[in-house]
Formats: structure tokens, C-alpha cells, sequence
């Protein structure tokens, strides 16, 4: 099941290759009501402590698979199921201290059904105190 | 715009069953009244946190809720190729809990790739797919959600072309494609009149009408904290009444029963649920009212204020 917050404790933990912490991770369900075709996503940020990662730093990965934010716009027939969190890989080497994080999340989506103005306009922030445990 | 009972009962009984009916069917279905159901949109805030799609449904069975509204992109797991396994059990679950599949709620995404809208090819291959897994899952009605222009929410200029495009689709699968007449829209105002013009023109019954979202007839402030958050707590003006539907209802073939704030009284506090109602019974329409619950997302909230609307509705309908 999901946390009831946006950003999910669950997943939160830095990520290593090759022996190496390369950085962290932060999972997050979607704040729409409804599965989503990655095309109709724009890009997140994320900013932890104060300090924020955007555009290359960060990485989708959903169903598994993995995907640069500036590609998103060209998976127009992959669904990001409701059910599902996906999980924002941020590029930090030696990645976060463990212990407690102010955690911030912006990201957005479009809505055809929304008058065009207003769509554009919207954008989605979660803020969480987390605990990086591993 | 007015036509007499029997023109009424022609249209909404549907071209394709009317020459299986009698006469005596006809007077029967002149009895008919509005049915009750649920859309899962209902329990947004609990879905997938403390409730699973097993846990909706044996809540709407709870109520006696027949009818139900799912939204594909939101309830299908692996929508929108779900594995037979899971449409198996599916079905497995509506006979559990006495379910009827009603409307499938699903988007044309006219916006799906950035800077540029659908074109009528793309809208159609969209719809076409929803449209055959809406008939695999049992659904006869679905809720197609149009991309819109402008403030007012007028629909893509291409609508026309692809739903004329996937009307013998929607025959062959037996569904009826509905966009939603959703405030602020008003149901005396230009948009209604072109999707009229279009059915009538068309002859498009029953394979594309209108699906009446009752939060137009909302005639009161609203209190609930959502609204508050949302600043969007006035009626829109000028109000719709009840009656103002009745000229539409040859082309209704589904109607959300929009509710935000169920009283301890058991009445909604801001839409007359008793006249709506007493005008879809008084002309016999006999489709399902599907609740759809938007107020604040709290944890059981959505049981609690479904429960409390559908206690309500079953005493205006005579069933409590």
C-alpha cells in the first residue's frame, strides 16, 4: 500500500555503483487522481537541506525502467500506474548523511480537460521530514 | 425544445433495442426511475492507502450500490493492457459483490505530446482502445473526458470528427460515450447546444450523449474545507435548475451525482438532491446516478459522506 504523503519513506536511501555512492533516491506517488502517460509529465525537482537538484541530476524510474527527464515528453504510450511510486534517482557523489532530511518535491502534469491557462499554471510541491536510514 | 413522451422513450430507449419493444414494454419502462451506483473517483484520498479495489466495492455493496464508475487509467493494474488474470478476477468480483459494471471513465489526451493537440487519427486510436476494453470489462456507458480550448471549457475543434469516427465502434462494443457537462458549464449555453446539434444531426443515440454532472445544480456556498483550499466555494452563475435538464434527457445516459458535504441531517448542503431527483423520477429516466464524492480527502471520509448520500437517495427514491 502507499503512504498517505506524497513523498514515501519506503525507498528513500542512497544508491551505489561499483562500490561508489552516487547519490540518493526519492520515491513519490502521483498526486493526480489517475495513472498517467509519461509524455503529460514535467519535470521535478527535488531539494534536500536547502540544496536542490534539477534537470540531468535527477532520473525517472517507472515500471522498472528508467528515464531521463528530458525524454520523458517522447513516452507517450508509458503509463505511470496510480499504484505506483515512482522513484526519483538524484546524482549526489557520496550521497546523504543518514539521519533526518528536509525533503522538498516539485514536479507537474498536464490535464487536457483543464482550461489551458490554468493548466500550464500548476505546480505540484510536497514537503517531507524524512529519516535516511540506509 | 419539446417532444412527447413517447418521442422521449424512443430516444433513450436506444435504436438498437427499440424494435424488440411492445407496447407493454414501453409503458413498463414509463416507470422507471433513476438507479444508484458509485464512482471510485469517491474514494480518491483512501485508495491505494487504506483501501484496495476489493475494499470499494464490498463498501458500495454495503449500500446496496449497484452501478459503478471506475476510472481506467486509475483502477486497471496494468492499464491499458491488463492481463487476463486480472480481468478474470474482475469479473470474479462483480458477481461477489453484485456489481454492475456502468461507466468507464477515461481521457483523450489531446495535449499528450507537448507543444501540439491530438490530431482526429490520434484522438480516435485512443478512444478505440478504451472503447474495447470498456466492453471487455462489462461497461455500457463510458465518460469521455475531452481536452478543452479555453476557460469555458469548450471542447477541442476536432471533437466532431473522431467521435464520428468511433461511433460504429461504440456500437460494435456496446458502450454509449458520454463527455461530462461539468460546471462551470451551464446547461442553457452554446456548448450544450452543439453537442445537441451534433446527436440530433448525427443520429448518434445512443452511442454518444451526455453525462449530467449534478454539481451544476449547486445552489448554496459551500462550507467543506476542500472548498476553501480550492477557492471555488460560490455557485456559478446563472443557476441551473432541476427542470432545466428535462429537455436533455433523451440524450442522458449517465449522470454523476456530485456531492461535497452530507449533513448529520442527511441532506447535501449545497445541491437540491430532492427536486433533482423528483424531476429524473417524474419523467421515468431510469439510468444511474453515480455518486462521485469531492469533498476533503481524509482518511474514511468518502465511506462516511457515501454512506450518509446513499441513505439519503434511497429515501428520496422511495426505497427507505
Amino acid at each position: 500500500m502507499l503512504e498517505k504523503e506524497l513523498i514515501q519513506s519506503r525507498g528513500f536511501k542512497n544508491v551505489s555503483q561499483g562500490g561508489k555512492v552516487i547519490g540518493f533516491q526519492v520515491p513519490f506517488r502521483t498526486s493526480y487522481y489517475r495513472g498517467v502517460w509519461l509524455s503529460l509529465l514535467k519535470p521535478a525537482t527535488v531539494t534536500v537541506d536547502g540544496e536542490k537538484f534539477e534537470g540531468a541530476q535527477i532520473t525517472w524510474t517507472i515500471g522498472g525502467k528508467t528515464y531521463a527527464q528530458a525524454d520523458l515528453a517522447k513516452y507517450s504510450d508509458v503509463n505511470w500506474p496510480y499504484l505506483e511510486p515512482a522513484i526519483l534517482t538524484v546524482s549526489k557523489p557520496g550521497g546523504l548523511k543518514l539521519g533526518i532530511h528536509e525533503v522538498e518535491l516539485t514536479y507537474s502534469y498536464v490535464a487536457s480537460y483543464i482550461p489551458p491557462d490554468m493548466d500550464s499554471k500548476r505546480l505540484v510541491t510536497s514537503k517531507r521530514k524524512m529519516v535516511l536510514a540506509g | 425544445m419539446t417532444i412527447t413522451r413517447k418521442q422521449f422513450l424512443q430516444v433513450a430507449a436506444g435504436a438498437a433495442t427499440l424494435a424488440a419493444l411492445s407496447s407493454s414494454s414501453v409503458k413498463a419502462a414509463a416507470k422507471g426511475k433513476p438507479k444508484r451506483g458509485v464512482s471510485l473517483y469517491s474514494y480518491t484520498g483512501d485508495f491505494g492507502v487504506t483501501m484496495t479495489l476489493e475494499d470499494c466495492l464490498a463498501d458500495m455493496c454495503d449500500m446496496n450500490a449497484e452501478g459503478l464508475e471506475i476510472l481506467a487509467n486509475t483502477h486497471i493494474d496494468g492499464y491499458p493492457n491488463p492481463s487476463e488474470a486480472w480481468i478474470n478476477n474482475w469479473h470474479a468480483l462483480m458477481a461477489k459483490y453484485k456489481i454492475k459494471p456502468v461507466e468507464y471513465g477515461h481521457w483523450v489526451d489531446s495535449r499528450l505530446h507537448p507543444g501540439r493537440e491530438l490530431d482526429a487519427k490520434e484522438s480516435y486510436a485512443m478512444l478505440a482502445r478504451d472503447i474495447k476494453l470498456a466492453n471487455r470489462l462489462g461497461f455500457t456507458v463510458m465518460r469521455t473526458k475531452l481536452g478543452v480550448i479555453d476557460d469555458t471549457l469548450t471542447p477541442v475543434k476536432n471533437w466532431r470528427e473522431f467521435i464520428k469516427m468511433a461511433l460504429p465502434d461504440a456500437q460494435k462494443n456496446n458502450v454509449r460515450m458520454c463527455p461530462e457537462i461539468h460546471a462551470p458549464t451551464r446547461l442553457k449555453s452554446k456548448m450544450i447546444d452543439d453537442y445537441v446539434e451534433f446527436i440530433e444531426k448525427e443520429k448518434t443515440t445512443p452511442w454518444f450523449g451526455l453525462n449530467i454532472d449534478f454539481g451544476v445544480f449547486q445552489n448554496k456556498p459551500r462550507r467543506d474545507r476542500r472548498s476553501q483550499e480550492m477557492g471555488s466555494a460560490r455557485p456559478f452563475e446563472p443557476l441551473d435548475k432541476a427542470d432545466d435538464m428535462i429537455p436533455l434527457l433523451p440524450y442522458v445516459h449517465v449522470c454523476h451525482a456530485k456531492f461535497w458535504d452530507m449533513t448529520d441531517e442527511l441532506e447535501e448542503a449545497t445541491i437540491p438532491y430532492d427536486e433533482v431527483i423528483a424531476m429524473l423520477t417524474k419523467n421515468g429516466w431510469d439510468g444511474y446516478m453515480l455518486s462521485e464524492y469531492e469533498g476533503p480527502r481524509d482518511l474514511g471520509a468518502a465511506s462516511d459522506q457515501l454512506r450518509k448520500q446513499h441513505v439519503m437517495m434511497k429515501r428520496l427514491l422511495g426505497e427507505a
